[in-house]
């Protein structure tokens, strides 16, 4: 009879395997290349590589004025465009210390949640189809075509807006969008929980998801990760309410946080749970908006030439995918001297390093559709 | 090099799962049916009664908004050389070239009334550069130059895309894009 026998008695020796996967790849949302080393199915590195969209973007700037440069922050997040301009904006803005109206302030507020709720309806159909599972992508599209369809008829663009401008923003919302807002809302808050039990509390969902890709607080704190990924974490940190910009001091909204229900605190479905949840509040914020909105000019007072006194100045801002941070450095001249963009994405990319190693390599790909990057912001 | 390389025999970092029983065997089964089943109840809604939102783009073509940011047209007779919206420009993809005008020639006003000063012998915007931001058409003092709502217009060569609004081909597009 034959016996097989292994005769070192011990593991047996294997290399590694490189692969690359990118920067054409379906999961990997954009550009973005990740070299993994797996030993048979088990990523035992993964190293990002990105710059497959720069664009040098921060260097045109140096070269465009104040006005010229706001089309250029539509391109960083091109899924949260009017949430990049509002950024950029409210740090001019901060500069030349403008006055902006109220209405305008409401408006943007409007015109900011409604972006976020597109972005993170973005996140939920592509992570859905990350996943291997396909309609949730269409529902998503459905809905989030009624949010482009008031973008594009508000501002003229459907993607890349300029819609937010130095003093105020181009055009008025009429009382008929302000309708067509609420109305969308109403259905829209209906179909997001008919969402969340077709995809969150699907069995087969929850386990490729829970126990997935956990970063701990102290990760977060170390690598400096923002947004829904922070709070996914279970902290409590949300620049709209601990350090509120333009009028969010106005509104009553809780901060989402991830709680470990599925899994354990701070794993892919926590981070999923943190983004459908705040959809929630951010209905919450812009119905308490469309109360609150007061008839008014829209622009301001600005003057032709911008033409901020030297200085510089830092905003961030919450944004549909962590803290936009814009660094914003004039020397007196009608073209900045220097813009520095802190993008969250790239913070967020930075940390799949330390996610990966002892993964699946189908569970690295429900972890990059769980920090939600989009390629535009990391290579700017 | 050699030495790099290590023994390998890595495992997943997930939980172990605890010893399978069998009431949890029958447990497992029925949350994967009842959780699948209740998405499926949600997907059949869409089965009847609800309506297509698909356009089926050759046969139906969308009417954009009003103030859709498509294919630019300056209208030249109303155009003043200003220079304001190539000055506007963040790609500078507008190009003009214009000339005092002969102070015996006749005098000519746009249609807002506004005086023409230069004679303008080009204006060519080359829209494969254009980023459609809309910012030349803010600035423009006789508002000649508009955004449209037309988006049909793929070229077969990079050249194509460089429209010379003094040209009679591309003049023709007024009467059918502009609406006055």
């Amino acid at each position: 009879m034959f016996e097989f026998v292994n005769e070192a008695s011990e593991p047996i020796k294997s290399d590694l395997m490189t692969v690359n996967m990118g920067p054409q790849h379906p999961a990997t949302h954009g550009v973005l290349r990740v070299e993994i080393q797996t030993d048979s199915e088990v990523v035992a590195r993964a190293t990002p590589h990105i710059g497959y969209l720069h664009r040098c973007m921060e260097k045109h700037c140096e070269h465009l004025d104040y006005r010229g440069v706001i089309p250029f922050t539509d391109r960083l997040d091109y899924l949260a465009a009017m949430n990049m301009e509002w950024t950029y904006v409210l740090a001019v803005e901060k500069m030349l210390k403008t006055e902006v109206p109220i209405r305008a302030e409401y408006v943007r507020v409007i015109i900011g949640e409604l972006q976020r709720i597109a972005s993170h309806l973005m996140f939920f159909g592509t992570y859905a189809i990350d996943l291997g599972a396909f309609t949730p992508f269409l529902y998503a599209f459905q809905d989030r075509e009624n949010i482009l369809r008031i973008f594009e008829e508000v501002s003229g663009a459907r993607l890349l807006y300029n819609y937010i401008w130095v003093g105020g923003v181009w055009n008025d919302l009429t009382d008929d969008h302000l309708v067509r807002i609420e109305n969308f809302l109403e259905t829209f808050e209906e179909s997001i929980k008919k969402y969340h039990k077709l995809v969150g509390e699907n069995q087969i969902f929850i386990s490729r998801t829970a126990h997935v890709g956990v970063i701990s607080k102290d990760q977060v704190y170390d690598y400096g990760l923002t947004g829904p990924v922070l709070r996914g974490s279970g902290i409590d940190w949300d620049l709209r309410k601990n350090r509120p910009y333009s009028i969010y001091d106005k509104f009553e909204f809780d901060v989402i946080k991830g709680e470990g229900l599925k899994g354990q605190l701070g794993d892919c479905w926590d981070r999923y749970y943190v983004r459908m949840m705040e959809m929630h509040e951010s209905i919450k914020i812009i119905r308490q908006a469309l109360a609150g909105i007061e008839a008014g000019p829209v622009m301001g007072k600005v003057p032709k030439i911008i033409k901020p006194a030297k200085g510089e100045v830092y905003m961030r801002t919450e944004c549909p995918r962590g803290e936009l941070g814009i660094h914003l450095v004039s020397d007196g001249t009608k073209v900045p001297y220097r813009l520095k963009v802190k993008s969250s994405c790239f913070t967020h990319v930075s940390a799949l390093g330390e996610m990966a190693p002892g993964m699946l390599i189908a569970d690295l790909v429900a972890s990059i559709g769980s920090i939600d990057i989009v390629l535009g912001e990391v290579d700017r | 090099m050699s030495a790099e390389i290590e023994i390998h025999h890595l495992s997943s970092t997930r939980p172990q799962e605890e010893s399978l029983t069998l009431g949890k065997w029958f447990r497992n089964i029925w949350t994967g049916l009842s959780t699948a089943l209740k998405g499926m109840m949600i997907t059949g809604k869409y089965i009847y009664g609800v309506k297509p939102v698909t356009i089926e783009y050759p046969e139906v073509r969308e009417q954009l908004p009003a103030n859709s940011r498509s294919r630019l047209f300056n209208d030249a007779e109303n155009c003043i050389s200003c220079y304001q919206c190539a000055t506007a420009c963040p790609v500078d993809c507008i190009y003009i070239t214009a000339t005092r005008r002969d102070s015996d020639a006749e005098k000519i006003k746009t249609k807002d009334g506004t005086p023409i000063r230069l004679d303008l012998h080009q204006y060519t915007i080359d829209t494969a550069l254009c980023c459609y931001c809309g910012l030349c058409t803010t600035v423009c003092p006789t508002e000649c130059l508009t955004h449209t709502t037309d988006y049909e217009f793929a070229q077969y060569t990079l050249g194509g895309f460089k429209y010379d609004y003094l040209a009679p081909d591309i003049r023709e597009w007024r009467t059918r894009l502009v609406k006055d």
